[in-house]
């Protein structure tokens, strides 16, 4: 494995022997990576290989059977739900498929966590929702209801309650799994500008060039493990690579 | 012999994960209730949704049961010559017995199944997560709000299912068994007890409390997808009504120990 470059500050996050397993099956044996203030980190591997429940175990919606997840200097694997209500307020989590409320319209779900976690009236609140609806290209569309709209769509609603708290960092899980080019490439705008905004955050995704487009550094997840952390230019463009090897559908080995 | 010790074997796996579960989940409602916020609003509407969605069916019901139950009574006892009592014995049938559970079992089936799937299906889209990805609990969001809603309309429910039933019933003896009605209005006043009401309703909220966690809890441990979302719902409707029957004898054995007191 690669060591993971120098940086120049503390992580925000990190993970330390992380080890999970579903019945009988292993599928994390020892997985430890850090991210960064700032930066956007890909996580990338195979189908089933777990990157989803490191993602999830990142604000306790997994418990992980060993190991530390370490947010602002305090681990909180053994975290009570009240108490990681906390960490989710500070880190959210962008679903694969939006998991928009869908008894509620797209206002009532962007409402959702400003009525929960601020004292904004209601006119502080359909000002927020305006303005970012209309930043992610989705103005009009206030009082429909998730059903009705496109999965690109429901996406970007997804991504838009997700960052509505400003949050410090943010867990995208395949946001751009399924979508067309023209959506796609605004999520991915969608993520830079967000980055550009100082948002940290870590990207889940089998999309590679998504991936290249948005991430300051990649982190490979093979057998339960992580087999290269690095930044993009650290690739080699040669057979040995796992990364390379990964991105051109070869076998990789730990 | 083996494959029967493994259908047993996972039958008593299955029970002792459920009464583990049921027991949490009511544990953490109860705790999470007596913590702020309340939502108020979201109560309000499950008790639209619940209680107020579920009267016609319980009135249905309770009327069909009051009117079989004077006919049965009432031809039953002619060749003793107790005719008369018919419309008492429907009458304390249906305040000590037949109303609770009764309005329970289609509590079970409508609202129980319609709890079980609503929650289930918002596991499988990925909702009940969002909930807790949001900053909130889905005990607060989901749980309470049901479960307050049907412990406070079941024994509303249950007092409309008892006159209901009784009104008919004596439809039934004035227009069927040609009874004077005043009179078997005046036997039934003078026969029910303030105790045999309340026993009645007693067993309500122990029945409201088994409907609404075991429904709760099936929903939130879907886990095959849509298909769990069905075999959850059967499940909370089979769990429920076996636990309001069985708990029904044991609820009136112990309210005839206290009544004895």
């Amino acid at each position: 494995m690669k060591t993971p470059s120098p940086a120049p500050t503390a992580p925000i996050l990190q993970i330390q022997n992380f080890k999970k397993s579903f019945g009988e099956k292993e599928v994390h044996k020892n997985v430890s990576f850090s991210l960064y203030p700032g930066e956007c980190l890909g996580l990338i591997g195979g189908s089933g290989s777990g990157k989803s429940v490191i993602l999830r175990s990142l604000i306790g919606l997994e418990k992980p059977d060993d190991g530390k997840i370490v947010f602002n200097n305090q681990d909180i694997t053994q975290f009570s739900e009240a108490e990681l209500l906390n960490v989710r307020k500070k880190v959210a989590y962008v679903f694969q498929g939006g998991a928009l409320f869908d008894s509620l319209s797209v206002y009532e779900n962007l409402a959702y966590p400003l009525r929960e976690h601020t004292k904004c009236d209601e006119a502080e609140i359909s000002q927020k929702i305006k303005s970012l609806l209309a930043e992610f290209g989705l103005q009009g569309n206030e009082h429909v209801m998730p059903a009705e709209l496109s999965g690109g769509m429901q996406k970007r609603v997804g991504l838009a309650r997700a960052i509505i708290m400003n949050p410090e960092v943010v867990l995208y899980d395949e946001p751009t799994a399924g979508l067309d080019p023209y959506n796609t490439l605004r999520i991915q705008e969608m993520i830079l500008d967000l980055k550009k905004k100082g948002v940290t955050s870590i990207l889940v995704t089998h999309d590679m060039p998504t991936a290249t487009a948005v991430c300051d550094r990649m982190a490979l997840l093979v057998k339960g493990r992580i087999v290269f952390e690095g930044k993009l230019s650290e690739i080699k463009n040669d057979e040995q690579d796992p990364v390379f090897r990964f991105v051109n559908g070869k076998e990789v080995s730990k | 012999m083996q494959p029967l010790m493994t259908s047993l074997g996972h039958i008593f796996y299955e029970l002792c994960f459920f009464v583990g579960s049921f027991s949490e989940l009511l544990y953490k409602s109860i705790k999470e209730a007596s913590r702020k916020p309340f939502y108020f609003g979201l109560f309000i509407d499950q008790m639209y949704s619940i209680g107020i969605k579920s009267a016609p069916l319980v009135v249905v019901c309770a009327m069909s049961t009051g009117m079989v139950m004077t006919i049965q009574f009432g031809f039953g006892l002619e060749k003793y010559g107790g005719k008369p009592y018919a419309p008492t014995m429907m009458a304390l049938s249906m305040v000590r017995e037949l109303g609770p559970v009764f309005t329970s079992l289609m509590m079970a089936g409508r609202v129980g199944a319609g709890i079980a799937s609503e929650i289930g299906s918002m596991k499988v889209t990925q909702q009940i997560d969002a909930i807790r990805a949001l900053g909130t609990s889905p005990i607060k969001k989901i749980v309470i709000p049901r479960l307050l809603a049907l412990i406070i309309s079941m024994p509303l429910l249950t007092v409309l299912a008892n006159t209901m039933g009784i009104l008919s019933g004596l439809a039934v003896a004035t227009f069927e068994l040609g009874l004077d009605p005043t009179n078997a209005f005046q036997k039934i006043l003078f026969s029910i007890t303030l105790k045999d009401y309340a026993v009645g309703i007693a067993k309500t909220f122990f029945f409201a409390g088994f409907i609404g966690v075991t429904a709760c809890h099936y929903g939130l441990n879907v886990n095959e997808g849509t298909r769990g979302v069905g075999i959850a719902t059967t499940k909370s409707v089979v769990a429920s009504c076996i636990l309001i029957v069985v708990s029904d004898f044991v609820l009136t054995k112990l309210f005839w120990i206290i009544e004895k007191l």
